[in-house]
C-alpha cells in the first residue's frame, strides 16, 4: 500500500492529526530517508515527521534568494558564536540538506573509523567491511560517480592544473549524480532532477512501500513514559510563513528515530528530558573557507558541476580542497570591493574560479535550546586550526597561480586584497593565528550525541540506542564520535543504514549482547 | 525596519552596486526594487539577522564616514566616496566593523544581483523567466 506527503494544505481544518507506526522518524535528509528507505523495505509501518515544506521535483527558482527562503533553515542567516560569528548552512525542506547540497560521495576515512574502534565508540554493527558493503550499495542506488567531461567545468579543470601545479595529486569527486547538466546550481536544488537527493531517492521509495511523511510539520518533543519513547509531538506550520495548522501526535509502537541533524537533534533530546552528560556537548565541524582567482580565459563558473574536483592529499595534516561554484549572487558577496571597483569585478566575474579549504577542526562547541523552539551554537576555533587555515589559504592562492590566475583575491584580513605573484603568498607566515582574519562557513556538523559504548561516555549505544531512554535513537551525524576529515552525507547514510537494519531485524542481536 | 531606515538601507544598496559604472552593467542597485527584498526579509529572516542588518544600517549611516575619517555625514557624500566609506570599514581593525559592509554587501547582492534582467547584463545563463516574488510585489 502506498503512503503519502503530506503538506500543510492536506491537514488544513483538521483539529488535531493522530497517527502510530512502528518506527517514527523526525527528519527526512540523509539519515532519516535512509532509515525510511530501509526500514519500509523489511516490511516496517514508518511515518516521517518533517518541519521544511514538501520539495517539488525539480523547477526550483534559481536565484539564490528565493532558494534560501525555500530551501535553506532560516535562509542560512544563523550563525554559531564566538570570536567568529560563523554561519551554519542547512537544509530544511522534505530531503534535508541533500537538496541543497553539492552531491560530494565520500567514504568513511579508514583512520576515522579505526579510532572509533579503538575509543570503544562502535561495536561490530558498524564494522568497516560491513560499512563497505553498505556503501557499495548506496552508490548502485545513488547513482555516485565522477563528472564526465562534458560537464566536468573550466572551474573544476582549473583546479587539476593548480593541484598538480603544486605537486600534489587530486581526483574528480564521486557524486551522486544521474546524467549531470553540469548547471552549476546543486546549492538552489538541482532545476533538472539530476542530483539524487533524498526527495527523488529515498522518500518517494519509501512512501511507494506505505511510508507517511508529513511535511511543514515540527516536531516539539519526544513523549516519552516509564523511561520509554512512545510517542511524538509536534506542530504543522509553514516553514516559510506564519500559516499554522493542527497539533500532531504520533505514537511509536517500536522506536523513535531522531535524523534532524547535528543541531536539531541534540535540541530535541533536551526538549524531551534527556538533558546533561555530553547532550548537545562536543559540537564539530569542517569549517571552510574559499579563496577566488581571475584567469585571462573565460572560467564561467556558472557551468559544470558544481562541485567537481578535490585533493585529499593533506588530509593527514586535517585539511581537505574542493572547487566550488556558487550562484552569481554569493560570488558578487565574495568579491573584493564597493561601488564602482565592485562593479567592475562583477562584470568580469565569468573569468573568475573559486575553490575552497576545509579543515577538520579540532575545536569542540555546544548546542542548546535557542529562543523560540531554535538552536543557539557556541563555536571556537582552536589556535591550531586557524594556523591550519593560514597554511590552507596559502596552498590555495598557490595553486590558483599554478593554474594560471593573473589575481588571486584571498579574502584575509591583513593580506592585500589582490595578489599578482606566488610569493605574495609568503605574507600569510607572518599572520598571527586570530580567527577574526578569514570568513568561514559551517555546512559539515557532528558530535552532539556521540555514541559510545559507556554511558558516561556517550550519549546513544554503537547502535543508536538512547543510553538513558528505551526505544529512542539518534541516527544522524550527531551520534559521530568525531569529526571525518571529508564529506559525510555518504557515511550518515551508512550509519542510518545500519541501525535501521539492526531495528528492523528487532534489535535482538543487541540485546543479546547487552544482556551478556 | 521604519520607513527612515529603509531610505538609509536603500541608500547604502546603491553605494555597494552604483549605476552607470563604466565597464560594467549600467544598471546599479536603484535600478531594482529592492524595498521589496527588504519587506520580505522582515517577514522571513530570522529576528536577530533583523537586528544585525538594522544595526548596521545605523552605524554606516550616522557614524560610517567619521570612522573612516571623514566629517560628513553618509548621505551627504557623493556614491562614488560612499563605496569608499563602505571599503574602508571593510578594512577596519575591529572585526565587528569588518562585518557591518560585509552584510550589507550580501543582502545587496542577494536582490542587485538576483534579477534576472541583472544576470542577463553579466552574459550569464539565466533560468528564471521571472523576476523574484519580491521584485513582483508578492511575498
Ligand atoms: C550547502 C551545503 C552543501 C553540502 N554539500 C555536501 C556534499 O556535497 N557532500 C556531503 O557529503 N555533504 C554535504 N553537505 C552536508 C550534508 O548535506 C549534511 O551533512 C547531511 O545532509 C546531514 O544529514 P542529516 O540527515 O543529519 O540532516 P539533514 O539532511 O539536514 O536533515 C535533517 C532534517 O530534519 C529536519 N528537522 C530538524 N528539526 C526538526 C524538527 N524539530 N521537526 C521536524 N523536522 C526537523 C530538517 O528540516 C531537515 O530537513 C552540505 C551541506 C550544505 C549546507
Ligand atoms: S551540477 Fe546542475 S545538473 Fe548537475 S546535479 Fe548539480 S544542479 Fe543538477
Amino acid at each position: 500500500m502506498s503512503g503519502f506527503v503530506h503538506g500543510l494544505s492536506d491537514v488544513a481544518g483538521q483539529a488535531a492529526v493522530r497517527d502510530s507506526a512502528d518506527v517514527v522518524i523526525i527528519g527526512s535528509g540523509a539519515a532519516g530517508a535512509t532509515a525510511a528507505r530501509v526500514l519500509t523495505a523489511a516490511g516496517l509501518d514508518v511515518v516521517v515527521l518533517e518541519e521544511g515544506n514538501p520539495t517539488p521535483r525539480d523547477g526550483f527558482r534559481q536565484d539564490a534568494y528565493s532558494a534560501f527562503k525555500g530551501l535553506w533553515r532560516d535562509l542560512g542567516f544563523t550563525a554559531a558564536r564566538g570570536r567568529v560569528l560563523m554561519p551554519i548552512l542547512q537544509g530544511r525542506a522534505v530531503g534535508g540538506t541533500t537538496v541543497i547540497n553539492g552531491a560530494i560521495m565520500h567514504r568513511l576515512p579508514e583512520k576515522v573509523h579505526a579510532a572509533w574502534e579503538h575509543d570503544g565508540a562502535i561495536d561490530d554493527l558498524l564494522s568497516y567491511a560491513g560499512l563497505e558493503r553498505t556503501f557499495d550499495q548506496l552508490d548502485r542506488e545513488l547513482s555516485v560517480g565522477p563528472a564526465p567531461d562534458a560537464v566536468f567545468g573550466q572551474n573544476n579543470a582549473l583546479m587539476h592544473a593548480g593541484v598538480t601545479g603544486i605537486g600534489a595529486k587530486g581526483n574528480r569527486i564521486l557524486r551522486n549524480v544521474q546524467d549531470c547538466e553540469g548547471s552549476a546550481r546543486c546549492g538552489q536544488g538541482c532545476p533538472n532532477a539530476r542530483k539524487q537527493s533524498m526527495h527523488l531517492t529515498y522518500i518517494p521509495q519509501a512512501v511507494a512501500a506505505g511510508a507517511r511523511v508529513y511535511a511543514a510539520c515540527r516536531v516539539s518533543k519526544v513523549e516519552t513514559r516509564g523511561g520509554k519513547a512512545v510517542a511524538v509531538l509536534g506542530e504543522f506550520r509553514d516553514p516559510t510563513g506564519s500559516a499554522r495548522g493542527p497539533s500532531i501526535r504520533v505514537e511509536a509502537k517500536r522506536a523513535v528515530l531522531l535524523a534532524a541533524s547535528a543541531i536539531q537533534t541534540p535540541v530535541l533530546l533536551q526538549k524531551s528530558g534527556v538533558r546533561g552528560g555530553l547532550v548537545g556537548r562536543r559540537f564539530q565541524a569542517h569549517p571552510g573557507t574559499s579563496v577566488m582567482g581571475v584567469f585571462e580565459d573565460e572560467v564561467n563558473m556558472f557551468f559544470g558541476a558544481t562541485q567537481g574536483y578535490e585533493t585529499t592529499h593533506f588530509w593527514d595534516e586535517r585539511m581537505k580542497f574542493e572547487s566550488v561554484s556558487v550562484p552569481a549572487e554569493i560570488a558578487a558577496t565574495r568579491l573584493p570591493g564597493f561601488g564602482a571597483p565592485l562593479q567592475a569585478r562583477l562584470a568580469n566575474v565569468g573569468h573568475v574560479a573559486q575553490w575552497g579549504v576545509q579543515v577538520r577542526a579540532e575545536a569542540h562547541g555546544r548546542v542548546r535550546p535557542g529562543l523560540g523552539g531554535g538552536s543557539s551554537v557556541s563555536y571556537d576555533l582552536t589556535p591550531k586550526d586557524v594556523a591550519r587555515y593560514r597554511v590552507g589559504v596559502r596552498r590555495l592562492i598557490e595553486m590558483m597561480f599554478a593554474a594560471g590566475a593573473k589575481e588571486v583575491w584571498p579574502g584575509v584580513h591583513g593580506l592585500p586584497t589582490t595578489m599578482t605573484s606566488p610569493d605574495q603568498a609568503r605574507a600569510l607566515d607572518a599572520l598571527d593565528d586570530d580567527p577574526r582574519r578569514y570568513h568561514f562557513i559551517a555546512a559539515h556538523l557532528f558530535g552532539t550525541a556521540a555514541m559510545h559504548r559507556d554511558p558516561r561516555a556517550g550519549v546513544v549505544r554503537p547502535d543508536g540506542r538512547c543510553h538513558a531512554v528505551d526505544g529512542l535513537y539518534v541516527i544522524d551525524s550527531s551520534l559521530f564520535p568525531t569529526n571525518l576529515g571529508v564529506n559525510p552525507q555518504h557515511t550518515i547514510c551508512a550509519i542510518a543504514w545500519k541501525i535501521a537494519e539492526r531495528i528492523a531485524d528487532g534489535g535482538t542481536r543487541g540485546r543479546e549482547r547487552d544482556a551478556a | 525596519m521604519l520607513a527612515f531606515e529603509r531610505r538609509w538601507l536603500l541608500r547604502i544598496f546603491d553605494a555597494v552596486y552604483p549605476r552607470q559604472t563604466p565597464g560594467a552593467p549600467t544598471s546599479g542597485a536603484a535600478d531594482v526594487p529592492l524595498e521589496g527584498l527588504i519587506t520580505d526579509l522582515g517577514s522571513h529572516a530570522p529576528f536577530d539577522f533583523m537586528l544585525g542588518l538594522r544595526a548596521a544600517t545605523w552605524v554606516v549611516t550616522l557614524f560610517g564616514p567619521l570612522l573612516v575619517g571623514r566629517l560628513r555625514r553618509f548621505g551627504s557624500l557623493p556614491v562614488s566616496e560612499r563605496g569608499e566609506v563602505l571599503e574602508g570599514l571593510a578594512h577596519s581593525r575591529l572585526y565587528l566593523l569588518r562585518e557591518i559592509p560585509m552584510l550589507l554587501k550580501m543582502v545587496a547582492s542577494l536582490g542587485y544581483v538576483g534579477m534576472p534582467d541583472v544576470q542577463r547584463e553579466l552574459g550569464l545563463s539565466v533560468v528564471d523567466s521571472q523576476p523574484p516574488s519580491w521584485a513582483r510585489g508578492e511575498r
